[in-house]
């Protein structure tokens, strides 16, 4: 357990408004990148059993991913896109987190 | 030989030959021993030996130097920042080896036990799935080995092996037929577990 701080100057500067703004900052992504060697049936398979996504979607993405190389496959936090980018990699999957560009 | 795999009510079956099952477990049980963390001093207290496990650093030089097919299993989780890369790597790397290693021997003790002469493999969906992952696994690592590093390259490998004697001479297309085993292999369980 924790007490709050006696009273201070409680005025945010700019170094805490930063901070503040990377934990809800959702503007990161997760990118699946193009390999010759995980098959287009079990991307699919991965991309609903873990995001949950449709069929049509995770077909389409995974498409996506084999014609373009790389597919973003999903947004938010950079905490959240982490945790995304380490599910792929235990999925097998070439995956990395980065800012929305 | 083996049959494709398919779903019947809540299990996934299909068939390997004794010597194909033996060919798998050994693959997955080689993956398995390519994943193992490095020893590591242990206190004999499991608790305290995870704690330790976690936020592990991981010296940039010793990932540079690796073996490919162990960089292949645990890739870099940034592509240009290597300070993200390598934080994210601190605090990922132990849970995933941990995570994959566990798989891996779930899917080789499902392929095990079962007789001799039978060739009847029934998986429950966990054991399928654990299967299935592990040979998305073995497969990077086999086509590490193979230098796959394009789709062009996986085509050119199948074509040569669909003009390839039964038992090639040549090392490579040996190596080749197994990753094209497991290719088949890894599908139809792939295939057997869509959702529908």
């Amino acid at each position: 357990m924790s007490v709050a701080p006696p009273d201070q100057d409680l005025s945010l500067d700019e170094s805490t408004d930063v901070e503040a703004t990377n934990l809800t900052d959702s503007g990161w992504v997760t990118i699946v990148w193009n390999d010759p060697v995980n098959l287009m049936s079990y991307v699919s398979w991965v991309f609903q059993t873990y995001f949950g996504y449709s069929r049509e979607k995770a077909e389409q993405l995974m498409l996506q991913v084999h014609q373009d190389g790389k597919a973003v496959v999903s947004h938010g936090t950079r905490e959240r896109m982490e945790t995304d980018t380490a599910a792929m990699h235990s999925y097998s999957l070439w995956a990395t987190f980065s800012r929305d560009a | 030989m083996a049959e494709a795999f398919r779903r019947k009510g809540d299990q996934i079956l299909g068939r390997m030959a004794a010597e194909e099952r033996a060919v798998v477990i050994d693959l997955l049980e080689q993956t398995a021993e390519v994943l193992a963390p490095p020893q590591r001093a242990e206190t004999g207290d499991a608790f305290t030996d995870l704690v330790a496990s976690m936020g592990e650093k991981h010296d940039p030089e010793e990932v540079a130097e690796r073996d490919p097919v162990l960089r292949r299993l645990l890739p870099d989780g940034h592509r240009e920042d290597s300070e993200a890369a390598r934080e994210f790597r601190d605090a990922t790397e132990g849970s995933l080896r941990r995570q994959k290693s566990e798989l891996l021997h779930r899917a080789i003790d499902a392929l095990s036990g079962i007789p001799e002469k039978d060739d009847k493999v029934r998986l429950t969906t966990e054991e399928a799935v654990a299967l299935m992952r592990g040979l998305a696994d073995v497969r990077l690592a086999l086509g590490e080995r193979l230098e796959l590093r394009t789709d062009e390259d996986s085509e050119e490998l199948h074509r040569r092996l669909m003009t390839a004697p039964d038992v090639p001479d040549d090392p490579r297309l040996v190596l080749g037929l197994y990753y094209d085993f497991l290719t088949w292999l890894q599908e139809s369980l792939t295939l057997a577990l869509m959702p529908r």
